[in-house]
Formats: structure tokens, sequence, C-alpha cells
């Protein structure tokens, strides 16, 4: 009995840590999950060390039994990096419009709006590879940027709340594409748009790497520089300073003289640069076409990771690769387990609502940690008393 | 054995990082007033919810006329006779006294003999019977929004009355009211107690004490310290046992050396959202080394006034000058850099960043500038460096110095960060709106001492508060708000807390 409640005692000073509680608390939802997933498995009849390891094999973790032709771990690795890369990107766009406390509902739109933008502009050019990467990635977070900066403007101006207006942009990109996409673009065969042209992709398709077929995402470096610097930017620089103290309090920022409309509209037009690259990473990288009339999943899904990191950028390296290997690797781990796809996205879903826990354990754990102290205190006086 | 009508046994409350209550046990006597004197955050306001039901316990023990029993709303509290005047009144608005004072328990009566109604005009009949039993005049078909504080005071002391409530609860009641209002309140609790109410009153004022009550439990840092006879302890003591130490109840205030004029503002009027007038064609002047104080009854346009000085609200027209410079259309970046300093009413709106550390709290005034930042990038060494300096003049406690989240430090400690931060700007004008407001004795002294302080500096200095006392204590010349207008202008030295408070109730010179 002693023993169990030290134990969780010990837990509650991890997870109010001031430097490992960041960490402890993530991890802690993951690890509820899962137990929550690996019940319902063992309920099914599956066993639950099987799954998991299917997850990481299908992500290229972990090898699989055999590969097809051409195919090996690497493979699967890159696939993974290939989605990886425009989740972290637009996860860190949400990110940039949550500190400064605005919530970016619109990703999914600028992403579409950019990866649409870039497919006409560059994709189809004929330039070279040398000029078309880097254009697109230009066009992509000019884009992006000015979709966020309407968006921004609109409350600054209008006092339009944000999730309305990114709403409301959302629809009329999405069929504002999907017109120009059916009118002009679309390839007669797939319904879907014309492919933009391989000098232009931001993924090197089918690389030999040690005899392995890799589709290369160049977007990786990107999303991880990003990260890096969305990090340096909060955490040292006077623009930083002012997004996040606009997020905190509007009206402190107000009153320490800070132009509280002109950053809401910085802070959209930097998330929506994200977003706009995430959208060229993902429309012209892991894939080479758009869906007419269909938003991003991943633009919401950026939502949920950026809470599982914490909303701290380094956090949603690790979130997006978590999510990242649990999406790719669903696949494998349905057919190698013989259950439906749906449990697999089930699995995912249980992670997050735990990740959106993490506020609810450190909250219990700080009243354990400030009982345990007032405890002590008592002791110690009683103990003076008996001297 | 003595009738006890409330007993709370061994109470005991935390909340995360502090005991709000440690092993407090009081006993009360059926038809007294019983005071609880304490500091702000000595725990008063805790215990009395948890009689009123509004938290629970960790450990302890209730005990009703001899019963224990478990409180677990308000609506148990009321079912024991229990009621409570919040210090921020529970009133709707937009609805009258009498659907006030019913709400939740209306007369209610058939229409047609079957649909259920609310019986209005039996409502109306009995607030008017109840207004009349007890002295409390109310007109029951008033609306919310139009009646004055002390007014709105009357109509949750009725609510409390309507309930059958025998055992009455005042958090903080005089804190929002003129001199004449706070007789006129004292005089009715002492009705109540006559009529057999039994009666408990949270405060941090002696007078009132002395005034009304027959006991007084004095609380310090949520500790029970000792429960007093108010007849045979003097005053002076009660302070002394609050606070924990010798306090003197005057500031020495040396005279005054005015020099040039510093704040001038001209016919100023400022609107609202909804484009009323809330402060009306307002003009005054504060020289070098004055403390101009703004007196008024809470409401009348103090905060718009400040707010329109600072730029948080555009003046709608009028101007505002600075050592002669016009500010009228400045930014309030612009207007900080020129020389003003706001410690504003409402401090964890308007003055902090809660979740941000006392350090980066107190360089919000400097950080874009150098040495606190070079070319966009943030310079820590220097933030700490302010920090360490700050706290240490300003004696701000708290859990981990520079690195405390401002969210959890207790309301005194956040005021003074707030002080000492905007005193730190050497401006040539400083407005402080309430500086005291919920603070204790000891930080309340000290406050005062640092408001002369920069007067005998040379700021002007621009002081709105709702306390009278502090008013007739610090002011150089006193204006009178009311209604958005600035009724009176004069010297401090020639009213008498008296007459302002006639000008506060809205009496014009004859």
């Amino acid at each position: 009995m002693k023993k169990k409640e030290l134990k969780k005692s010990r837990l509650a000073a991890l997870l109010t840590h001031e430097k490992w509680g960041g960490v402890a608390v993530p991890m802690l939802a993951i690890l509820l999950a899962l137990i929550t997933a690996s019940i319902l498995l063992i309920v099914m009849g599956k066993n639950p060390i099987v799954a998991f390891i299917s997850f990481l094999q299908g992500s290229g973790i972990v090898p699989k039994a055999k590969y097809g032709g051409g195919q090996g771990i690497l493979t699967d690795l890159f696939t993974t990096l290939n989605t990886l890369a425009p989740m972290l990107l637009a996860s860190l766009a949400f990110i940039i419009g949550f500190k400064a406390g605005l919530f970016n509902i619109g990703i999914a739109g600028q992403m579409l709006i950019s990866g649409f933008t870039a497919t006409v502009i560059v994709g189809y050019s004929g330039l070279g590879s040398f000029i078309a990467k880097p254009l697109v990635v230009v066009v992509g977070i000019v884009t992006g940027g000015l979709v966020g900066a309407i968006i921004g403007w609109l409350k600054y101006r209008f006092n339009i709340h944000e999730v309305v207006a990114s709403v409301m942009i959302n629809y009329i990109i999405s069929y504002g594409t999907g017109f120009f996409i059916n009118t002009y673009y679309a390839n007669m065969l797939t319904r879907s748009m014309q492919i933009c042209s391989p000098e232009s992709r931001l993924t090197l398709m089918n690389v030999q790497i040690a005899g392995m077929k890799c589709n290369i995402p160049l977007g990786i470096v990107l999303a991880i520089a990003a990260a890096f610097i969305v990090k340096f930017i909060f955490d040292k620089t006077v623009f930083g300073f002012e997004l996040k103290a606009v997020g905190n309090n509007a009206t402190c920022a107000k009153y320490t003289g800070i132009n509280v409309g002109r950053r809401f509209i910085f802070s959209m037009a930097f998330s929506g640069m994200l977003a706009g690259l995430a959208g060229v990473v993902y429309f012209l990288g892991t894939y080479n076409t758009i869906l007419p009339k269909t938003l991003p999943g991943m633009g919401y899904d950026a939502i949920a990771v950026a809470m599982l990191g914490n909303a701290s950028p380094i956090g949603a390296i690790f979130a997006a690769t978590l999510i990242s290997v649990f999406q790719c690797g669903s696949n494998y781990m349905s057919s190698n387990l013989g259950v439906a796809k749906e449990i697999s996205d089930l699995i995912t879903g249980i992670l997050l609502m735990f990740s959106a826990c993490g506020g609810y354990f450190q909250y219990v754990a700080q009243r354990r940690v400030s009982r345990e102290r007032d405890l002590l205190k008592a002791a110690e006086k009683e103990k003076e008393g008996e001297q | 054995m003595e009738d006890y009508i409330v007993e709370m046994r061994h109470i005991t409350k935390r909340f995360p990082g502090i005991v709000a209550n440690d092993d407090v046990t009081i006993q009360i006597k059926r038809g007294e007033v019983y005071a609880l004197l304490g500091e702000n955050g000595a725990g008063k306001s805790t215990l009395m919810s948890m009689l009123f039901g509004m938290y629970e316990p960790d450990s302890g023990e209730i005990i009703i006329n001899g019963k224990s029993v478990k409180m677990r709303s308000s609506n148990d509290a009321t079912a024991h006779s229990i009621g409570m005047v919040h210090q921020h009144f529970k009133l709707v608005d937009n609805y009258t006294v009498a659907e006030n004072i019913v709400l939740g328990m209306e007369p209610k009566k058939r229409a047609l003999g079957i649909f259920p109604m609310v019986d209005m005009k039996k409502a109306n009949e009995e607030i008017a019977e109840l207004s009349k039993t007890y002295g409390l005049e109310v007109n029951p078909t008033d609306k919310i929004e139009d009646i004055q504080v002390s007014v709105r005071q009357r109509v949750e002391i009725l609510k409390m009355l309507y309930r059958k409530a025998d055992i009455l609860i005042f958090d903080e009641p005089t804190a929002v009211l003129t001199p004449q209002e706070i007789e006129f309140l004292l005089k009715i609790i002492d009705g109540l107690r006559q009529s057999g109410k039994t009666i408990i009153l949270i405060t941090h004022k002696i007078e009132e004490i002395r005034r009304i009550a027959d006991r007084c439990a004095i609380l310090r840092r949520g500790k029970l310290i000792d429960v007093l006879d108010v007849k045979s302890t003097p005053s002076q003591e009660m302070a002394n046992l609050m606070v924990g130490r010798e306090v003197s109840f005057q500031a020495h205030k040396s005279e005054g050396k005015f020099g040039d004029v510093v704040l001038d503002v001209q016919n100023l009027t400022v609107q609202n959202s909804a484009k009323f007038d809330v402060v009306k064609n307002v003009s005054f002047q504060i020289r070098a080394g004055e403390i101009f104080a703004v007196a008024g009854v809470s409401g009348n346009g103090q905060t718009e006034l400040s707010d329109a000085v600072y730029g948080m609200l555009k003046a709608h027209s009028g101007s505002v000058r600075l050592m002669g410079k016009d500010i009228t259309d400045l930014s309030i970046r612009e207007r900080c850099e020129s020389g003003i300093s706001y410690i504003p009413e409402d401090r964890h709106h308007t003055a902090l960043f809660l979740d941000f550390t006392l350090g980066e709290n107190l360089a919000i005034r400097r950080y874009y500038k150098e040495p606190f930042s070079k070319k966009g990038i943030l310079k820590f060494d220097e933030f700490n460096r302010n920090a360490d300096e700050v706290i240490e003049r300003y004696d701000i406690r708290s859990g981990q110095g520079r690195k405390t989240t401002v969210r959890s430090m207790s309301g005194g400690n956040q005021q003074k960060a707030i002080v000492g931060r905007e005193i730190e700007e050497h401006s040539d004008l400083i407005i402080f709106v309430q500086p005291t407001r919920g603070m204790d004795i000891g930080a309340i002294e000290n406050i005062h001492r640092q408001i002369l302080a920069e007067r005998d500096r040379g700021a002007a200095i621009l002081l709105i508060s709702l306390e009278l006392d502090e008013i007739m204590e610090l002011a150089d010349t006193i204006g009178v708000i009311y209604n958005g207008e600035l009724l009176k202008i004069a010297p401090a030295d020639t009213l008498t807390s008296m007459d302002v408070g006639r000008y506060m109730m809205g009496v014009k010179d004859a």
C-alpha cells in the first residue's frame, strides 16, 4: 500500500515538474492510449503487441517479414516522411495562430489554394528543377500568407471572428478552385487536376537507395527547419514576445502599447504562410494532383497534432511523427491482423482523445503535490513541538 | 451551555498552492453581529463561502442549530436559512427589483385555471411589504440597471429576507458605498439584529466593527488568531493582531511644492460603446508635485476618464495635453514614451499577463528598447537584472522569484509588481486607479508612501479611488465626479469627507 502511494506521488511530482512536465504529460497520454487500445484489441481477440509492431512495420520503423520487388524498409520510411512533412508544417501553422490567441481553422483551405496556385503557375510551366522547386515554395508561402492576412484583416477591421471567416473562406476556396479545376485543368480520365511536372514536384520520385525505391520528400527539411525557426521567434524575438502577449491577454497587450490589430494580421499571415508551405509540400510533393472540391483532412488533423505536442514547435515534431506513423502504418496493421481499417483509425482517435486530457492530468498531479507539501509541513511542525 | 446558531469546527480548505483555511473553529451566537476581520487573502471569504455552500471543506464540520450539516450548494444553505450578500452583487441587470428578488422561488398562479404563470402582482406587493417592514426602501418595479449601487445592495438584502434567512452574511458590504450610505447600512444591520437575525460581517475596516459588531474573529493567513469582545478591545490592538505587527494609521505627508502644469485636460468627452457620453465635458489641470484625486461612487465615469487620458479609449471631443504637448490623438505607446504611467483598475485584465513570468511582466514597459532587446532579439540577462532589482526594491513576494508565473501570485503582490513597474518609469504623470483595492493595511501603507514619494519627486499624480479615506489622506486637490461630470474641484484642505460625500451623491453648490 505504502509503495503504491510513493509511486503515485513520484508520478505527480514528475507531471508537475517545471522542466519535464511538458514531456511527461504527453507521454502519459500516449501510454494510457496504448493501454486502452490494447484492451480494445484483446476484446477483439487480437494480440496488441503484434498490432503495435505492425504499425511500426507499416511505417518503415521496423522491418516487415517480406517486401515486394525493389521495395524495402526505406521505401516505407520515406512514405511516412512524405506524410510527416506537410503534417508538421500544418501543425506549426496552427501553433503560430494559437500562441497569438487565434484559432486558424482555415489551414485546409490555405493548403488547397496554395497547392492550386503553385500547380497552375509553376506546375505546368516547364521550368527546370532548380528554378521550379524554389518558385513553388515561394508561391505557396505567398498565397497562404495572403489568405491568412485577409482573415486577420477581417478580424481587425470588421471584428469578424477568425473561425467564422476561415470556415467561410474554406468553402470559397474549395468551390472556387473546384470550378477552375473542372473547367480548365481537369484530367478527363481521373476527374482530378492534371498532374504537375516532376521538375516542380517537391518529392523526388523513385530514387534508388541501397536497392530500394524511395520517394524522397524535400519538404521534410523545410518542415524541421521551420519548427526551429518558429521556436526561435517565440522564445527570443520581440515579434514573438508580442504575439504571445496578444494571445495571452489582448487588453493588456493594448495597455502595453502593442498595436493589437496589426499583430492579428501579422500572426494570421505568418500562420497562413506555413499553411501555404504545407499545401505545396502536400499537393506538389506527397501527391502531384488535386481532387476538386476536397479540402485536405490534414488541415484539421494538424490541430490535434499541435495539441498533442503541447502547442510547442519541438513537441509538434514528435507529435506529428507519432501520428504519421499511426496513419501510414494503419494499412499494413489492418491487413496484417485482419481487422477493419477503421480500427486502426480508432486507435489514432483514442490517442488524440487522451492527449486532450493533458491539462486535467496536470491539475490532479498539482493538487496531490500541494497536499503532500502541506502534510509535510504539518509533520515538521509537530516534530518541532515535541522537541 | 451557550446557544450557538452556527458552529464551524476545525475547518480546513486547500486550494492549489495555498491553505485558505487552516483548522479554523468559530462559534456564532444567536442574534449577535459577528465580524470576521482580516487582511485580504486571510481566508474570510473562503470560510463564509463554505458556510454558504459554494465550496466544501476538505475537513471539518459545520453545525447549524446543533445539527451537523453538509453544504453542497447554496440551495442547501438557503434551506438552512442562511443568506449571503456577495461583494459583487449577483443581480440580473435588465430585470426589475421584484423579479430579481423572487427569481428561483416565484409566487405562482394559474392563468385560466390551467397554465402556470409567475404572479408578478403578488410578488410586487410582497416585496413592497417586506421593504416597509425592514426599512429597506426600494421600488419593486425599477430595473436594476437604473438604480444606484446602494439600492442594489438593499435588493440583495431583501433577497435574503424573502428567502426567510435568519443568518445573514455580508461580504465587505461597505466597499462600494459613500459615507452617508454606510451610515444607513449600519443602521439597517442594527435593525436586522434587533428583529432577531444573526449577522456575520466580513470586513477589513475596523471602524465598522467598532460601530456595529458584538464579537470579532481575527483571521490571518488562513488561521484563526483570536476572537475578541469588541467593546473591551482597543482598535489599535485589533489592527495589530490582524496584520501581525504594529501599524500606523497616518501616512506622513509633507507640504506640497507645485511646479508647472503637467496634465491639462480641456472639455474632454468620452463615449462608451453605446455612443452614450460617460465623461462629460471635463476640464482639469494637474501640476508637477500635485496629487489630484477624483472621488466618486463607482461607475460615474472614473474608469473611462483615466482610460481616455492613457489612450485605452478615444476621446470623443476635447483635448489632453501633457507638458504642453497635445497627446489627444497619440497611440498608447507614444503616450507612454511622452511620460505617462498607468496603474489601471482591473489588474488581471489590463495590467498583467497572468501566464507570463514575473520577470517578463516587469519588463513590458521596455522590452522593445535597448538594452532589453537588440535588433528585435530579446536580451534575457537584462530582463533578469531588471526583475531582481524591482522585486528587491518593492518587496514583491512570490514562490520562485522572477520565474514565478504571475497567476500563482497573491493579489497584493501582483499589485506591488504593477506599482513597482510603473513607478520605475519615473514618468511625469502617473495615473493610479484604485491602487490599494483589496490590499491589507500593511501593503496599503506601503503604496501610499510610494505615491507620496513620487509626488515629492515632482510627478503629477492622478489618483482615482472609491475609498474616501484614501482620497482625504493623499489628495492635494480633490475633484468629485458624478454622472460623468466633475461637479467640484477644490483644494483638499477646504473640504471635509462629509462635503465630498455630498458631492458624490450629486448635490451641487447652491
